[in-house]
């Protein structure tokens, strides 16, 4: 399989005492979408950053499309767009001059340059803004236009450290669909988020990462059909009586119930044959059964229980 | 000629790196502020007018040294700190120019617009020479101190260049910088000189060249301040090769070491 990036046994020392990066390998396939997923500090910028030859890495190699970084950074370069962290931006200048240095330093053609400022500055809603200083935008504008800087030049990859940093709901919520859109046009992304909702919303694959260790990766679609459900929800029409709760608790198949008004959360064993044949037994003893849902688990409640094993194995 | 291909391509980068840097210049109006110190400080020299456009030529250069630093100060000063400090790196680096096309534009663009800075001042100083004197009395020695002050021009904006690598925030850089050309070295010299050594090492003794050629020994302290020498004087091919010395080795210095640092 061809590899949009790949890192082999990457390795970011400071100093003697610190490992920032303790032999990551990762891959990400062309065309995906991957979160990199991790608390702060465990090395998701350090490795972007690595990716993006900001800094260099102690040991281990980077790849962008099978170039090594180091080695043919201009090659691996023409490939990528890079949104790290929170970039300063020469507020002095306006997006058109912006975006027309990049697009020489890309190589494009003036032509072509008209035409992805018409377009992009269109994508992330800043037209107007087009021969104004950038020095009066707002957060999500700068947000909105330095992601135009990453897709400028039409890379195959993105790499995307935090893209909705220090960004209001709105402003999250379109950076999300930009992100999107990119991927809808071919795009390989490369996401490093701490905001789980984001990743599961925009990824299909996630890397979980922590301690500079990869703990664990799969597809998102894999991650959720291992999820056990362990908890139904379900509402009665009316609060139950002490003597109906106590009768409810005494059904064999379940393990535990706790009740607040009227809405009981009961727990079993996650089996859904159990699910179904604790429904059974509540119709057939006359409880008045407005709604029974499986509690869903997420991709938070996965991340927790994955970062509690590590706890564990550390 | 996959390398001459290479080497076209870093070319063109250092071209776009130094007209993107020139842009910059210019919108942030620092251009327009040293150009207009560089015509209006000529004129005050309109109110003393010594008996000679020699010594009027002198006296006026005296201030030469001062701009050329302060604008090599207000270029070079945050030419690299800056990257790091306000984060435009982020931007910046992670594209297909290498670093060194970008730090060798933004050099080029410092020492343009510090070379333009000297060059206004020498047309406004020969237009008011013709206006006081006459053009036949220009004295032909200042083509000579005209190409002094560009080699001067070039290690001034290297030493800068060299704190801007090595310090992490822009301000720090441009004012050790600007202090280290305008007082620390000068004291040095005077300090040398008084004790019977010559500094011929250090740039901005060197620097006195471009007063020395027209026929006069000076020293400056700092604004305003003078300390002429009985003794010394800076030779003229010692003094440039010295200053050559400074800006290579500074310059390359500067790159090597803004290469290696990381964007943490």
């Amino acid at each position: 399989m061809e590899y949009a990036i790949k890192t082999e046994n990457l390795v970011k020392k400071y100093g003697k005492n610190f490992t920032a990066l303790d032999n990551v390998s990762i891959e990400v396939g062309k065309g995906d979408v991957v979160g990199y997923v991790g608390p702060n500090g465990a090395g998701k910028t350090t490795t972007i950053k690595i990716l993006s030859k900001l800094i260099r890495s102690t040991s281990g190699h980077a790849y962008i499309d099978g170039v090594d970084v180091n080695k043919a950074p201009r090659e691996a370069f023409y490939k990528v767009g890079a949104l790290i962290e929170v970039p300063g931006i020469y507020d002095y200048l306006t997006p058109h001059e912006m975006l027309t240095y990049f697009g020489k330093v890309y190589r494009m053609g003036n032509d072509q340059i008209d035409r992805r400022i018409k377009e992009t500055l269109e994508l992330v809603e800043l037209s107007a803004w087009e021969h104004k200083k950038i020095g009066a935008f707002s957060t999500g504008m700068l947000r909105r236009l330095v992601l135009t800087k990453a897709i400028f030049h039409e890379p195959e990859i993105v790499l995307l450290d935090e893209p909705v940093l220090g960004l209001d709901p709105a402003g999250i919520v379109e950076v999300r669909e930009l992100i999107k859109r990119f991927h809808s046009g071919g795009m390989t992304i490369f996401l490093s988020s701490h905001l789980l909702g984001e990743v599961a919303e925009v990824c299909n694959r996630v890397i979980f990462l922590n301690k500079g260790r990869v703990i664990a990766s799969d597809s998102i679609k894999n991650i959720e059909s291992n999820m056990k459900y362990s908890v139904i929800n379900v509402r009665f029409l009316e609060p139950l009586s002490d003597e109906r709760l106590e009768a409810l608790k005494s059904v064999q198949l379940i393990n535990g119930v706790e009740l607040e008004d009227n809405i009981a959360r009961i727990q079993f064993d996650g089996e859904l044959e159990t699910s179904s044949r604790i429904l059974r037994q509540l119709v057939s003893l006359d409880y008045e059964i407005v709604s029974y849902s499986l509690e869903s688990m997420d991709l938070e409640d996965y991340y927790i229980s994955i970062m509690n094993e590590n706890k564990g194995a550390d | 000629m996959a390398s001459w291909g290479v080497m076209k391509g870093e070319l063109y980068d250092i071209y776009l790196s130094t007209a993107f840097e020139l842009r910059k210049h210019l919108r942030r109006r620092r251009l327009l502020i040293i150009a207009a110190l560089a015509i209006l400080v000529p004129l005050i020299f309109y109110a003393t007018t010594p008996d000679t456009a020699g010594r009027f030529s002198i006296a006026s250069l005296r201030f030469l040294s001062i701009l050329m630093i302060i604008s090599a100060a207000m270029f070079a000063g945050d030419a690299i700190s800056g990257e790091f400090e306000s984060k435009t790196g982020l931007l910046l680096f992670p594209t297909p120019q290498s670093r060194t096309s970008i730090f060798v534009g933004k050099y080029i663009a410092a020492l343009i617009t510090t070379f333009l800075v000297a060059t206004l001042y020498y047309i406004i100083m020969v237009l008011q020479t013709i206006h006081l004197y006459g053009a036949s009395e220009i004295p032909p020695e200042l083509a000579q101190s005209y190409l002094t002050a560009s080699i001067y021009v070039t290690s001034v904006v290297s030493v800068v260049f060299f704190f801007s690598s090595i310090l992490k925030r822009s301000i720090a850089s441009t004012i050790l910088g600007f202090v280290l050309l305008m007082l620390v070295l000068p004291v040095v010299s005077g300090v040398l000189s008084s004790q019977d050594i010559e500094p011929w090492f250090i740039v901005t003794y060197s620097g006195e060249l471009i007063i020395s050629v027209l026929g006069q020994r000076s020293l400056f302290v700092g604004p305003g301040g003078r300390v002429t020498l009985e003794t010394y004087g800076p030779d003229f091919g010692p003094g440039i090769a010295v200053m050559a010395v400074y800006t290579v080795v500074s310059f390359v210095a500067s790159v090597l070491i803004a290469n290696r640092k990381g964007m943490e």
